[in-house]
């Protein structure tokens, strides 16, 4: 029977250094955007002015890079064997709020945000690809900041690409769990070197996604810093914007680019391993993108037939504003190019339903997943059949492969621990005084890790005026959702410590 | 039906011809079909038989059991005098009557009976032939209900059911009894304990039990409370195992479900809405009583509260009373059954290796059954989903379309907002109307024997 006291704390402690390094160097990297749009940058070197970032920036860099040295360099040599599942764990979790905690630091020390609790906020949405903010007048941010901002997403969606489709599923959660170990260098017993190997070619195709990305838009016109930074927030299926009303301004172009890398954002990355190795067979019959292709088709044409009949919408924008918000959705970006609440209520609930489905895993979207969603009907159905057969024993399957009684059993223990900690999360908004709709529609966006919700936290407002412990009850949420809620809920456990 | 007229005749009897006739209507019907099928075989009863038996009664029964509103002209739309009537027997509660006290007397007498003898109807339901269907709340107890076999229906059952209209009937006429010693004239006491047994809800008062004494509301909380109980229970009580009947998990789990937010909502209402304490927990109590028990008796407008107050009052619509009760939702049983497999889920990311069963008063539960449960609340959930969409294309809000759907899937009866506790469903449209008969409908059965009728592979076989 261990205890709390033979859990390996250097390693974690080794771990944190790792992550605040890297961190530090992300934002080091902000200051070349700051000094670029400063012209008077060097000579006002100062804190707390919004205007000049660069200083901030500098000392945040070198705060987190001390920091994380000191965490990395002193903790004695590692033996790699002593590293479980327990150290995995809590390395996961508590990563992931060391680098919101120090990634909210530019936000403060530049004076763009007055409390902490909003720049926590910001950079929690920023790391877990959600997407919702606090700002109002995004546009008047200094660019070494918001350039930071967009870097949260990207950082955020590099990071989920391994830990969903690398790190959990040897931990035991995930959604990856759900398939076969097909991706190269997971091993199912301990972590190994391959990771590295692993996480190498994911990088790889999401660092080409992204330039492809930034080369279509700036072929449309947009400028290298904004091409950028929308390239970071698509590919990460975040949804930070550059501009004051997301993407409603663009042209029809963008706004389509934007669809495609949203959607290809939301597929699962292993699937591309397949299509690089030429097996595209592989890739086009996978029943999950199958599902996402048809649910967004399907859904955006009835959205657009809704806005053409009933709400007298010219034919292209009808579709394109419903095409991008149910991808932006879906993929749970959360790109806004279209106030969805001018839409009549019955489409916009179609969208608010949506947002508990999510893109496919093993992809930056977050949500319930769409495997999941498709296993839940299939066993729904089958729930049926066996009632007028029960002695017929008809298994789930999936991709032809028959799916175990404990998977499933997993996902639907999943749906429920989710759908309760919606309710429960939309119950503590209420307390704080929010109304009903903008409680849940706040709640399932950020459970959902998408970024606009409903009522008076709507596509075209923000998260400024929610009470203070509504941000942080909104930042737990965000972090539920990204890490798969079981990851961080069996922390909480007392099975856990006690092993 | 007949039973209605010594009332109708006492307050004036307008209604009585058109009781009469819908009763002589039902009569030569039933009467004709019954001598069609004099020589049917019982034994072939089966279970595909079963379902089917079970859905086409229901909307038939609703169908016959509309005329009454209908040919008397109270209620000129058959849509409406439909919903009403599949109200009644679903014991849901939910009204399209804008003015009650206008409802000539044998009318409501006949909306009160509606409700009580769906209630008499699923208590045997939900003991007897739902199990042997294969689902319910109450295959989870299969042993403790007496007379039940899981392969087929035996005689036994008869005297099951026997037992539990004795409690019903008992109960009911100990509400009647304490509801006249509160000053309710003989009428109204019947029609509301006839509601609150059935855990039905209509009051023929507009304002529910809003201008009744204290006294009344803490005797209508504590009958909903008893009519939300397992009925095995009070047949337990009765033969003198006392200590048994309330040493269940579900019974313990039942009772925190009702105090815990009523001492929650009560304080909120001192803190934030001013009342005395007497007055909030009474509003508390009896609202949550209500709600989970799935009658939908109002003692005041709860809209008017503090929205986290009413947002628990929503989320427990989606609990429900006691397995073996005439109240409906997912009820606290599957409940019980969901948070301990989530457990068991977390324990095995901890230990993958290890075994954990997931047990119940002691006993080990079928994992087919625990299948069911988790598979009825996907359903109840997706169920949820498509009929709020389906409400919302016929104009109504998100809050309202949410509330009434959750309600009517219930059995509850009262909603939020337009449809809310001092409203009512008249002004919905029509096939919003009848949306929500079918949903009541799908409620009460539990879900599945409705879907199951309506499955390709029901009709393959």
């Amino acid at each position: 029977m261990s205890t709390i006291r033979d859990i390996n704390q250097y390693a974690i402690f080794k771990a944190m250094g790792a992550l605040l390094l890297i961190e530090g160097i992300f934002i080091l990297f902000c200051l070349i955007p700051s000094a670029i749009y400063d012209s008077e940058c060097l000579n006002s070197l100062r804190l707390f002015d919004p205007k000049h970032d660069f200083l901030p920036l500098l000392l945040c860099s070198g705060l987190t890079l001390i920091i994380g040295s000191i965490l990395f360099f002193s903790t004695k040599k590692l033996n790699k064997n002593s590293i479980g599942k327990r150290e995995g764990y809590i390395i996961v979790s508590l990563g992931w709020l060391v680098i919101t905690l120090f990634g909210a630091v530019p936000y403060m020390l530049s004076g763009v945000t007055v409390s902490y609790t909003d720049a926590f906020f910001e950079t929690m949405s920023g790391f877990t690809t959600t997407g919702a903010t606090i700002f109002t007048y995004i546009e008047s941010i200094p660019k070494g900041i918001l350039f930071w901002r967009a870097l949260t997403h990207w950082i955020g969606g590099m990071g989920i690409i391994v830990l969903s489709l690398a790190v959990l599923p040897i931990l035991g959660t995930g959604s990856m769990q759900l398939f076969d170990a097909e991706v190269p260098g997971v091993s199912v017993d301990k972590i190994t070197p391959r990771i590295a190997i692993t996480a190498k070619h994911l990088w790889g195709i999401y660092v080409s996604l992204t330039i492809l990305c930034t080369a279509f838009l700036m072929a449309g016109g947009m400028n290298l810093y904004d091409s950028l930074c929308h390239a970071f927030a698509t590919l990460a299926t975040g949804g930070f914007g550059t501009k004051n009303d997301s993407v409603a301004s663009f042209s029809p172009y963008i706004q389509y680019v934007l669809v495609l890398f949203m959607f290809l954002a939301g597929v699962n990355f292993s699937l591309y391993f397949f299509a690089l190795k030429g097996k595209f067979q592989r890739m086009i019959k996978n029943e999950e993108l199958r599902s996402y292709a048809k649910l967004i088709l399907g859904v955006s044409i009835v959205i657009a037939l809704g806005l053409i009949l009933r709400h007298g919408i010219p034919v292209e924008k009808a579709f394109r504003d419903s095409l991008f918000q149910v991808v932006s959705i879906i993929t749970t970006t959360g790109f806004v190019s279209t106030n969805y609440l001018t839409w009549p209520v019955y489409l916009w609930l179609i969208i608010f339903l949506l947002m508990f489905t999510g893109g496919c895993a093993g992809s930056t979207g977050g949500g319930i997943k769409i495997v999941r969603i498709v296993l839940l009907i299939k066993n729904s159905k089958l729930e049926l059949k066996r009632m007028i057969h029960p002695q017929a024993l008809i298994p789930v399957r999936l991709d032809g492969k028959v799916i175990s009684q404990g998977v499933i059993f997993n996902v639907l223990a999943f749906f429920l621990i989710y759908i309760i900690v919606f309710a429960l999360g939309s119950l503590g908004m209420t307390m704080l005084g929010l109304d009903f709709e903008s409680s849940i529609g706040g709640v399932a966006s950020c459970l959902g890790n998408i970024g606009p919700g409903l009522g008076s936290i709507g596509p075209v407002l923000n998260y400024g005026l929610v009470p203070d412990l509504g941000k942080w009850l909104l930042s737990l949420m965000m972090m539920l959702g990204r890490l798969e809620l079981f990851t961080v809920l069996i922390l909480f456990t007392s099975a856990f410590w006690n092993k | 039906m007949l039973t209605t007229l010594p009332f109708s005749f006492y307050y004036g009897g307008s209604d009585a011809n058109a009781i009469f006739y819908s009763a002589l209507i039902t009569g030569i019907v039933g009467g004709s079909l019954w001598f069609i099928q004099r020589h049917y075989n019982e034994k072939d009863i089966g279970r595909r038989e079963g379902y089917v038996i079970v859905f086409f009664t229901w909307v038939i029964m609703s169908f016959f059991g509309a005329l009454p509103y209908y040919i008397s002209g109270a209620i000129p739309s058959f849509t409406d005098a439909y919903f009403e009537t599949m109200s009644g027997f679903s014991t849901t509660g939910a009204s399209i009557l804008r003015d009650v006290e206008i409802v000539p007397k044998g009318l409501l007498f006949w909306r009160a009976m509606t409700h009580w003898i769906g209630g008499m109807g699923i208590i045997v339901l939900s003991v007897a032939i739902l199990p042997f269907l294969g689902f319910g709340g109450m295959s989870l107890f299969f042993a403790e209900v007496p007379g039940v076999e899981k392969e087929k229906l035996s005689p036994r059952i008869a005297n099951t059911a026997r037992s539990l209209w004795g409690i019903y009937i008992g109960l009911t006429f100990a509400m009647v009894l304490m509801l006249m010693l509160g000053g309710m004239n003989f009428y109204e006491s019947i029609c509301h304990a006839f509601a609150a047994l059935a855990t039905g809800g209509f009051s023929p008062k507009n304002t529910s039990l809003a201008g009744y004494s204290p006294y009344i509301q803490y005797v209508a909380t504590f009958f909903m409370f008893l009519a939300g109980t397992n009925f095995a229970l009070h047949y337990m009580v009765l033969k003198g195992k006392f200590r048994k009947a309330i040493s269940g998990v579900e019974y313990r789990t039942y009772l925190m479900v009702l105090l815990i937010p009523a001492i929650i909502i009560s304080i909120a209402l001192v803190t934030q809405r001013g009342y005395g304490v007497e007055h909030a927990w009474r509003a508390a109590i009896f609202n949550v009583v209500s709600i989970i028990s799935c009658t939908g008796f109002a003692n005041e407008d709860f809209m008017l509260w503090p929205v986290f107050t009413w947002f628990i009052l929503f989320l427990l619509m989606f609990v429900g009373g006691m397995a073996g009760s005439t109240s409906g939702s997912m009820k606290v049983i599957r409940w019980v059954v969901l948070f301990k497999n989530l457990k068991v889920s977390l324990n095995h990311l901890v230990h993958p290796t290890g075994m954990f069963r997931v047990r119940v008063d002691g006993n080990p539960l079928n994992p087919l059954n625990v299948h069911n449960v988790f598979a009825m609340f996907v359903l109840y959930l997706m169920t949820f989903a498509v009929g709020s969409l389906l409400l919302t294309v016929t104009g109504l809000d998100v809050t309202s379309s949410m509330g009434s759907v959750a309600t009517c899937m219930a059995g509850i009866g009262p909603g939020l907002n337009t449809t809310g506790p001092v409203a009512n469903f008249a002004h919905l449209h029509d096939f919003a109307k009848w949306v929500l008969s079918f949903l009541m409908l799908m409620g009460r059965l539990e879900l599945f024997s409705v879907m199951i009728v309506f499955s390709s592979a029901f009709w393959k076989k």
